[in-house]
């Protein structure tokens, strides 16, 4: 009885407080929504707009090329994802699992050069695009997201797969199964959740990266990425069209909302895993 | 591994000769011009050159910007490239580093002369050349209320104009203004600036040429601080705004909501004034006496051609051919989106300005009658360095209280040590044989020390299991991938940026710069930087907090939600990822506002419930921790989703075991899941401190401010790589950038590997 006041207690508090953390998280968002179908607002103040309309989302789509961005970021972001997830296993794997030469240092090293500021000169950065004849392609923001994202989701995963018991693949090796075969039969569909993760975080740091894109992307409006198009919609200091870029932003992140939505059942959804025991 | 480091030196070598040596291949005869990011003014053009190439054979390619901003950016990279533009649509303040660095052709206007406003070519006149012709002229005036003040009644002179503004004034018996007769910011230069001068102060002051010097500065004079009792007078007198957190756009708001009488600003949200039913108007500024305007502060947007162009003939014919009348009728009024007549463009080609689709339309002729009163913001270097001060100082002596003249003078020697670093040269090193043998002395030395180091380790700690080759080569084969892209995409670039570091590239500097040795370095050392200590004391303090804050939230929602029901749980999960997928800009300028100390939501709210409003962003200790809730707010999401798949990998054996001890739901998050997720995360966690060591979201939040001490030290919320950034880049020092990118490099690397090693021995893998 004293157990259970006590439970019903800690769920009233702990609902509070998702309740409460949950409205300040929307806070935020909801002026955003409203600015989006504001009419005639002026800066980005947090302030409820005096009028509503659509025109905003219509001129969006009808005098901007938002959707040309749109489609722009998305094929952006797929791409990267798929590049990231196989670099990403392929790496995780030999650091969790094979024991070898240089493997602290190899790792220590991917940690070590994502600690270097280079925001600080992207002219390096154009460089090595323009020597690659990468400039003004898509292809090369995919080839620099898709190692960004490994390079950090690297670190992120290693713990995942450090925690799947090696004395599976010692059983399967007994059995005479080669270490391809322990990595795409065993490993892998293990590894599901923590993969899930790895494809969610690589999509959304290629489809919102800005910088490098606004510096290697320079010509023609209709092959920018969504994140540099928005921009250009902030026009000079006074004359800026804030409305639009709120619309642009609530479109802008739904195709981020329907892969976590869809992702979600593997790392949370409990009847997928259970496998995993020692 | 000898074999491996010679190997990875080798092909970093090979790489950096492979980037520093490719020549990019030439032979387009087609003139490339970047221009407009109003598509229908790109058609225009093109249809124009389409005409140029059916008369002359020359091809013409017209191409889309998104904004006139990234020329001058855009073109230092992309000047010597196969893509290179021949012809840049540019702001003429832009101009000054382009020159300096070589990159902009001189042009002989003589022919031009005639038939363009006197502004649209002195805006290009730098050092005794010229360097563009202007197309529009983005400028201000006095922009009025036509229901509240007629176009007869408009004043002449300032006097009248502040007169004219107090009897428009109307209160409410309570005091409360309901009608301003005119509202100043007292932080801005720019809209200000005429009234400024009126009182004898002045910026950058200009020799009898037009050259502008830029040690001569007017800003600590006399002049300006009778303007500054002058706006004190006015702020008594309900005639500016009242808080710092106000901008601009709050003046532009009153009026589009009929509040407001006379401004000084231009028709940028015309649209809206419109929609609201607002009847318009603009005019030439007051001047000091009836006939004689004061000129307003004004950027001329023009063409400038690029000192690289592979036929300059061809692309002076099209520049001329562009130029023309006629033709600069048809883009005039593409950019004004032909009927609608947006005032977008406003020409600077006099057979425009006197067309009938100018002057049959009331705002685009009274903004082209502002032409003859435009004033040219400076277009040497040193131009754009006030943004980075002049506000910080006004915001102090008219907000806070600050001695006038002490912040004054303190703002002028800011200006002044800036233009000075600027103006800094350095002798070039030659490197010798001897110093190749010293560099490859040190790094033997260094190679040595470390194999002896390395083995004496290898003594002492034996590896569980040795190596076996067959493995090594396997594991190295599945990293390849990887690691070739890890060296093109980050070896390359912090080899280039240390090279950097030691030269003197600047923005004034972008082509012909060479090795200058340590000079950055000594220059970071023996300058410093006012407060760098207690900058990097708080840097540490905001990337821990925000780290450690957002883990254990993350971890503690994630674990929360795991164990919720379902259909609850799903909706909460998405609400909490969004503050990670909307784009960061937006989300700080909401939080911005909404943390605005008088009207802010939050304090609004607290209001409500009786409790006093809270200085959010204005106090310097307030504004540090809003600066990490919001951060964290940011951050948090991405802890939640790591924990989640993390919680996947915990066994449960964990929890039944914890279960039958009889542990509170409390005790096994705080034992076991949090420690567990901890160990899991060590390395994400020391990636997530790098990233908000190097956080540039808090600038947009705060600005860096509120501001502690003198001009020009570090605000209360300024972040290491902020600052520095901010310094570098108001004196184009990119050189000095670098430098501090690899100092901030060393720094955090040393405490990455310490706390890794602290980590590794606590868990004693």
């Amino acid at each position: 009885m004293k157990q259970t006041l006590r439970d019903k207690l800690i769920r009233l508090v702990l609902h509070g407080l998702l309740v409460s953390l949950a409205l300040i998280t929307v806070l935020p968002f909801a002026y955003i929504v409203l600015l989006s179908f504001g009419d005639g607002v002026i800066g980005a103040q947090a302030t409820i707009p005096e009028s509503f309309t659509l025109d905003n989302y219509r001129s969006l789509l009808s005098e901007t090329a938002f959707m040309s961005w749109f489609a722009n970021s998305i094929m952006l972001a797929l791409l990267a994802m798929v590049i990231a997830l196989v670099l990403v296993s392929l790496a995780v794997y030999a650091f969790a699992r094979l024991n070898f030469f240089g493997q602290r240092k190899l790792f220590s090293a991917i940690l070590l050069v994502q600690i270097f500021p280079l925001t600080l000169s992207m002219v390096s950065i154009f460089r090595i695009f323009m020597v690659l004849g990468l400039l003004n392609r898509l292809m090369g923001l995919v080839i620099i997201n898709s190692v960004f994202a490994s390079a950090a989701l690297v670190l992120v995963a290693k713990g995942y797969f450090d925690t799947i018991p090696k004395s599976l693949d010692e059983a399967a090796l007994l059995d005479g199964a080669d270490r391809f075969k322990i990595f795409y039969k065993i490993i892998l569909p293990l590894a599901k959740p923590i993969l899930a993760i790895v494809a969610l975080q690589s999509f959304v740091l290629a489809y919102n990266e800005y910088v490098i894109a606004s510096v290697v992307m320079t010509e023609g409006i209709e092959s920018m990425p969504l994140a540099v198009g928005l921009q250009s919609l902030i026009v000079g200091q006074y004359g800026t069209n804030w409305s639009l870029y709120c619309a642009g932003a609530v479109i802008g992140s739904i195709p981020m909302l329907i892969l976590f939505y869809s992702l979600q059942r593997y790392f949370i959804d409990n009847l997928t895993v259970g496998s995993v025991k020692e | 591994m000898k074999k491996t480091i010679a190997a990875v030196l080798m092909s970093v070598i090979a790489l950096t000769l492979l980037l520093t040596s490719s020549e990019v291949r030439g032979g387009s005869e087609t003139i490339r011009v970047w221009f407009s990011h109003i598509e229908a003014e790109n058609e225009a053009l093109r249809s124009i050159a389409s005409d140029f190439t059916r008369d002359t054979g020359i091809k013409v390619d017209v191409i889309s910007r998104r904004s006139i901003f990234d020329a001058p950016n855009d073109l230092a990279n992309n000047a010597e490239t196969g893509n290179r533009p021949d012809i840049v649509f540019m702001q003429a303040p832009d101009i000054g580093r382009m020159v300096y660095s070589g990159l902009l052709m001189p042009l002989s206007v003589d022919t031009y002369r005639e038939r363009y406003a006197e502004a649209a070519l002195d805006a290009f006149y730098l050092d005794g050349d010229y360097y563009g012709i202007g197309y529009s002229v983005d400028t201000s005036g006095l922009v009025y209320n036509k229901a509240l003040i007629s176009e007869e009644d408009l004043p002449r002179t300032w006097d009248d104009f502040f007169h004219t503004a107090e009897a428009l004034t109307v209160r409410c018996p309570a005091g409360l203004v309901l009608v301003y007769g005119t509202r100043l910011n007292p932080r801005d230069m720019w809209f200000n600036y005429p009234i400024m001068r009126t009182f004898g102060a002045y910026y950058f002051g200009q020799t009898q040429a037009g050259v502008y010097n830029p040690y001569d500065i007017g800003l600590d004079n006399r002049g300006m601080l009778e303007y500054v009792d002058f706006m004190r007078e006015l702020m008594e007198k309900d005639l500016t705004l009242t808080n710092p957190n106000q901008t601009e756009s709050h003046i532009s708001a009153n009026f589009a909501n009929g509040e407001l009488a006379m401004m000084l600003y231009g028709l940028w949200n015309a649209s809206v004034y419109q929609s609201r039913g607002i009847d318009y108007g603009i005019a030439p500024l007051p001047g000091t006496t009836e006939d004689k305007p004061s000129e307003a502060l004004t950027t001329v947007q023009g063409f400038v051609v690029n000192a690289f162009t592979r036929n300059a003939e061809n692309t002076l014919l099209f520049l001329d051919y562009m130029l023309e009348d006629t033709n600069q009728q048809q883009l005039i009024e593409a950019g004004n989106r032909n009927e609608r007549k947006t005032g977008e463009r406003n020409p600077a080609n006099l057979s425009v300005m006197m067309s009938d689709y100018v002057q049959n339309d009331d705002i685009l002729r009274s903004l082209s009658a502002l032409n003859a009163h435009a004033e040219p913001f400076p277009n040497n270097p040193e131009g754009p360095i006030w943004y980075n001060y002049v506000p910080t100082a006004l915001q102090a002596i008219f907000y806070g209280d600050a001695d006038p003249q002490e912040k004054l003078t303190e703002l002028t020697d800011a200006i002044r040590r800036d233009v000075r670093m600027m103006g800094e040269t350095y002798d070039y090193v030659v490197l010798t044989p001897a110093f190749y043998v010293f560099v490859a002395g040190i790094i033997a030395l260094i190679g040595a020390v470390y194999t002896a180091v390395h083995f004496r380790r290898r003594k002492r700690t034996r590896q569980k299991e040795k190596p076996r080759w067959a493995t090594t080569l396997l594991a190295w084969a599945f990293l390849l991938p990887l690691f070739v892209l890890l060296l093109v995409f980050y070896a390359y670039p912090i080899l280039h940026n240390i090279y950097l570091s030691l030269t003197d590239y600047s923005g004034i500097n972008l082509r012909n710069y060479g090795l200058i040795g340590l000079e950055n370095y000594r220059h970071i050392f023996t300058q410093g930087i006012g407060g760098l200590l207690s900058m990097t004391l708080w840097t540490f303090i905001f990337a821990t907090s925000v780290v450690a804050i957002s883990f254990v939230m993350g971890a503690l929602v994630a674990v929360i939600l795991d164990k919720m029901n379902m259909k609850v749980a799903k909706i909460y999960r998405l609400v909490f990822i969004l503050p990670w997928v909307i784009p960061a800009v937006i989300t700080l300028l909401m939080w911005r506002g909404l943390l605005e100390t008088d009207g802010g939501f939050v304090n609004n709210l607290l209001q409500l419930f009786g409790l006093p409003g809270v200085p959010w962003l204005s106090h310097p200790l307030w504004a540090r921790i809003s600066a990490i809730l919001v951060m964290t707010w940011f951050s948090f999401p991405y802890f939640m989703v790591v924990s989640f798949g993390m919680l996947k990998s915990i066994p449960k054996s964990c929890y039944e075991a914890a279960d039958i001890d009889g542990a509170s739901t409390l005790q096994t998050f705080r034992y076991i899941t949090l420690p567990w997720l901890f160990r899991a995360l060590v390395p994400v966690l020391i990636m997530g401190f790098v990233m908000q060591f190097n956080q540039f979201g808090v600038y947009i939040l705060t600005e860096g401010g509120p501001s502690t001490g003198t001009i020009g030290d570090p605000g209360a919320t300024d972040l290491l790589i902020t600052f520095v950034f901010n310094m570098a880049f108001n004196t184009h020092r990119y050189a000095l950038a670098a430098a501090y990118s690899v100092i901030i490099f060393i720094f955090v690397g040393l405490f990455a590997v310490i706390s890794m090693g602290i980590a590794r021995k606590r868990m004693g893998d």
